[in-house]
């Protein structure tokens, strides 16, 4: 197509590396035979095989997954519920501006920001009713809530690129609202859903920031025992455990690319 | 219907990952431990599970500090029994963390050496009963640093520093071991002494050989694994160092230093206090307190252990140290209202 | 008398319409109401709070943690915590800075290849952007121990001690903090280069402008509302960060983010964590309101 100076082509491959040389950095160690440092010693499967006995890991996946599965649940309902209200009535313009403050929010503040309001929140929660001692719950309500503005987010986009053509065409067609909704705006609408599903599911699988501060003791997650690993000293098995996780993203993303893509044009 | 189908199958999953995370969450089974990294012999939990039926989750923590902000806002109730430095244990009670320890139903408090019974941050035993005790000193590679004058100085003056060093990221140790090299007490209370300590260790921070703040662990670590030629640790951490190279050496410098005892106690709200006070007794058993120290390298508290340690430990002066070094040693203590300067300077320190 | 009106093909009166949309709506901004918007203003409450000896908060009401933002201590005037937050804003200044000098060629890049491969190429810019922060940032950690060549070349240079690593340090930080952008700088920007109108360079070119002023006035006007988003991304973020700081800038370089991160952690400081919160929104809001106004100004041109 157009031809771009070599300094310009340079500098972009130079970027993907620079992108992409650390995750490299962790795959070759996870395979590396040497317990400290980052001399190379030798292919080695080991720490992947001890990582899979190991008993605390599996129990901190579990945890992971729980917590993701939950939220995003919960966030792609909330979130699709208020692209819909949202994009699809005519708000007077003071509402509207309000509804997007609202929707921002969790966009413009940092992620410790939210944090800290959420622990002092709980905190003061906590004196009313002990249910929201940090836990799985706490960490639940704070993922639901980040991924519901992301969810929200994607479902608008794809149903503006919708728009109303359709809906108006079945009306002519003397469809009512819940048969047009069912056959025609929801099989739409779902290529969006899901592509909201999954970016606020690898959103909570990937959280560390709303995690930390709100988990418990017997609710940790794979990426605040990360942390912690490398806080202390990171070992071999940690590599593996990146790696697989890093693996379990590219798939999850690969799977967003196809959802949305194919439906598009 | 794709999509039901989708739909049932997303339930199912949702429903057995939910259903098994159920087992944990039987409360009468489990206990909750929380204590230092590395500390305890994974074989202690095992065999008091087998004894008793009783599964043991031990959940780590690399600074006093972290300890007490958790058990402060909402983690209390959710460990049973946690392991805290001695200078804690009056704060925590203070604080209304800390339920009242039943002496009936751990016998073999008796073995306590009667050094550390009814010790000043505790009396009477009333809430605690110690674990381990050790010192705060220097850990070093032989290889890089083959002159070794044993003082602080090698951290402190800029001159003498000899190798990429590692702070300890302990508020009261790390100003403390500033206090003890400027001659004053760990236990000052006074301004002007707490600040020139902090200026002091923010002037080691900035040193180019300064490679940061870790807990006793994470310096172990980065001296095992070359990234830095001295620590600041806590002796047993150290000593298990050395025998993974030998290479390694750990030293109390002649300024003096910090000593510390860790105590057990039982939470306010424990879910599982029985088991608790039945884990602090499995713990003060001979045979088991000789294992833990066997493996941890640190000093036992145990008198009736003593016999289970190994010989080469106890007469190994980093463990149980002489008179004379034990005279330079100096025990943390609770300061009252003055822990809030020592915490805006340790937030100085930390930030500048 | 009630209004009706046609909408999305349906005949209804405003009031139904609104009573709808309501119900839609009110679950998501229930929550987001209770569970943000809420704990925020409890956050500002809180700030004007005070800290027992041992940690717990006291209902006394002060201005203290605001004195204390402004460098007013027990220890007399510091200048500490006002030059975090100020290099906080600095650091995300130039993370954005140098994510565009980057994000450019990536994005033209990518828009050159053919249809098929560009979104391959976006791909490839969205993955790294969905790993862990805290795997990425710990595998710079190792990218720049002092065994790897990176470290080894710098030691040889004399930039750092021997046998040092390249981390904890500034630079350290800042590329942490770019890598990590970067894919929030190059996705908004890439949008308006796929959509450029080629007939403006063309022209520019036709009247023998420099390669230079072909960029400038050809290119980056068309591109801005990609900019404007892409600064908004990269910059906002960049300041709250302490995952970064704490890993790659050891205890050495410390953002706002970090002493926040202290404040509701081993300091136990609730209500002047609470002030720094405030202190990094209100950075962060100057920061967003000057590039609206910038935007603004330059729309009007």
């Amino acid at each position: 197509m157009r031809r771009l100076h070599p300094t310009v082509s340079f500098a972009a491959l130079g970027t993907l590396a620079l992108l992409y040389l650390p995750l490299l950095a962790v795959v070759v160690f996870s395979v590396n035979a040497s317990r400290h440092g980052f001399v190379w010693r030798g292919f080695t499967l080991g720490w992947y095989a001890k990582l899979l006995q190991d008993e605390y890991v599996l129990e901190l996946t579990r945890n992971t997954l729980v917590l993701a599965f939950v939220s995003t649940a919960i966030a792609t309902v909330l979130g699709t519920l208020l692209a819909l209200g949202m994009q699809r009535f005519p708000w007077p313009k003071p509402a509207r501006f309000a509804m997007e403050l609202v929707l921002q929010l969790p966009v413009v503040t940092p992620d410790i920001v939210f944090a800290a309001a959420m622990v002092v929140m709980f905190g003061l929660l906590r004196l009313a009713w002990s249910i929201f001692t940090p836990g799985l719950l706490t960490m639940i309500i704070g993922h639901v809530t980040f991924q519901t503005a992301f969810v929200a987010l994607v479902v608008r986009g794809r149903l503006a690129l919708l728009g109303p053509t359709l809906d108006e065409a079945g009306r002519d067609l003397y469809a009512d609202r819940l048969f047009l909704f069912r056959t025609i705006t929801l099989p739409l609408l779902l290529p969006g859903v899901v592509a909201g599903a999954l970016l606020a599911f690898t959103l909570s699988l990937d959280d560390f920031v709303i995690s930390f501060f709100t988990a418990g003791p017997t609710s940790t997650t794979l990426p605040i025992y990360i942390y912690a690993s490398v806080r202390r000293g990171v070992s071999p098995e940690i590599h593996a455990l990146s790696t697989l996780i890093v693996l379990v993203t590219v798939f999850l993303v690969l799977s967003v690319e196809r959802a949305t893509r194919y439906r598009k044009e | 219907m794709r999509r039901a189908t989708a739909t049932a199958l997303a339930a199912a999953l949702l429903a057995a990952l939910v259903g098994c995370s159920r087992p944990s969450s039987e409360q009468g089974k489990v206990l909750n431990v929380y204590m230092w990294s590395e500390y305890i012999d994974p074989q202690i939990p095992e065999d008091f599970e087998s004894q008793t039926g009783i599964k043991v989750r031990v959940d780590v923590y690399e600074s006093t500090e972290d300890m007490m902000a958790k058990l402060q806002h909402g983690g209390a109730g959710q460990y049973d029994m946690v392991v805290v430095s001695d200078h804690a244990v009056p704060v925590l009670a203070k604080l209304g963390l800390l339920e009242p320890l039943d002496m009936g139903r751990i016998p073999n408090a008796a073995n306590v050496d009667p050094r550390f019974k009814s010790p000043g941050y505790d009396p009477d035993n009333k809430y605690s009963l110690p674990y381990q005790w050790g010192t705060v000193g220097l850990m070093y590679r032989k290889d890089r640093i083959p002159e070794f004058d044993p003082s602080w100085a090698v951290l402190f003056a800029p001159d003498k520093q000899a190798g990429p060093f590692v702070l300890i990221d302990s508020m009261r140790d790390m100003l403390g071991v500033a206090l003890k090299y400027l001659g004053h007490s760990a236990n000052s209370v006074s301004l002007e002494e707490i600040r020139r300590a902090g200026e002091l260790v923010l002037a080691a921070k900035k040193s180019p050989q300064a490679v940061g703040f870790e807990g006793g662990v994470g310096g172990k670590n980065k001296v095992l694994s070359k990234a830095a030629a001295l620590a600041i640790v806590y002796n047993g951490d150290a000593l298990r160092a050395i025998e993974e190279d030998d290479q390694i050496a750990f030293v109390v410098p002649k300024e003096g230093s910090i000593v510390w005892v860790d105590a057990m106690v039982v939470t306010k709200g424990a879910a599982n206090p029985g088991a608790a006070h039945q884990f602090i007794n499995f713990i003060l058993d001979p045979g088991i307190g000789g294992q833990l120290s066997n493996f941890n390298q640190y000093a036992t508290p145990n008198l009736a252990a003593m016999p289970f340690i190994d010989e080469a430990a106890r007469n190994d002066p980093a463990v149980y140290p002489p008179a004379e070094v034990f005279s330079k040693l100096e025990y943390l203590e609770d300061v009252g209202d003055a822990t809030k300067l020592y915490d805006e300077i340790w937030t100085g320190v930390k930030s500048q | 008398m009630t209004r009706i009106v046609v909408w999305y093909g349906q005949l209804i009166s405003r009031p139904q319409l609104y009573r709808r949309g309501l119900l839609l709506v009110c679950s998501g901004f229930a929550w987001l109401t209770l569970f943000l918007a809420v704990p925020l203003a409890i956050l500002l409450v809180i700030a004007f709070a005070s800290r027992s000896a041992y940690g717990e908060v006291e209902w006394t009401f002060t201005l203290e943690n605001f004195r204390r933002m402004l460098g007013f201590g027990a220890l007399g005037w510091s200048s500490n915590t006002l030059r975090i937050l100020l290099r906080s804003a600095w650091v995300g200044f130039v993370t954005t800075l140098i994510s565009l000098l980057l994000a450019y060629p990536l994005a033209f890049f990518i828009a050159a290849r053919p249809p098929r491969t560009r979104y391959l190429g976006l791909t490839l810019v969205i993955i790294p952007f969905c790993t862990n922060l805290v795997i990425r940032s710990y595998a710079w950690m190792l990218l720049l121990s002092p065994e790897l060549p990176f470290a080894q070349l710098a030691q040889w240079l004399g930039l750092v001690p021997h046998f040092g690593a390249l981390y904890p340090s500034a630079a350290a930080v800042y590329i942490g903090m770019v890598s990590t952008a970067l894919p929030f700088t190059v996705l908004p920007i890439y949008t308006n280069v796929e959509r450029l109108d080629w007939s403006i360079v063309e022209a520019a070119r036709d009247l023998y402008a420099s390669p230079w002023r072909v960029f400038f006035q050809a290119v980056l006007p068309q591109t801005l509302p990609g900019l404007s988003v892409a600064i908004i991304l990269t910059f906002v973020p960049a300041m709250g960060m302490f995952v970064i700081p704490d890993l790659l800038g050891g205890a050495k370089y410390w953002l706002v983010g970090n002493l926040i991160q202290q404040q509701f952690g081993a300091s136990r400081d609730w209500p002047f964590g609470a002030a720094l919160s405030f202190g990094l929104m209100l950075l962060t809001f100057v920061g967003i309101f000057l590039l609206r106004r910038w935007r603004a100004e330059g729309e009007l041109v």
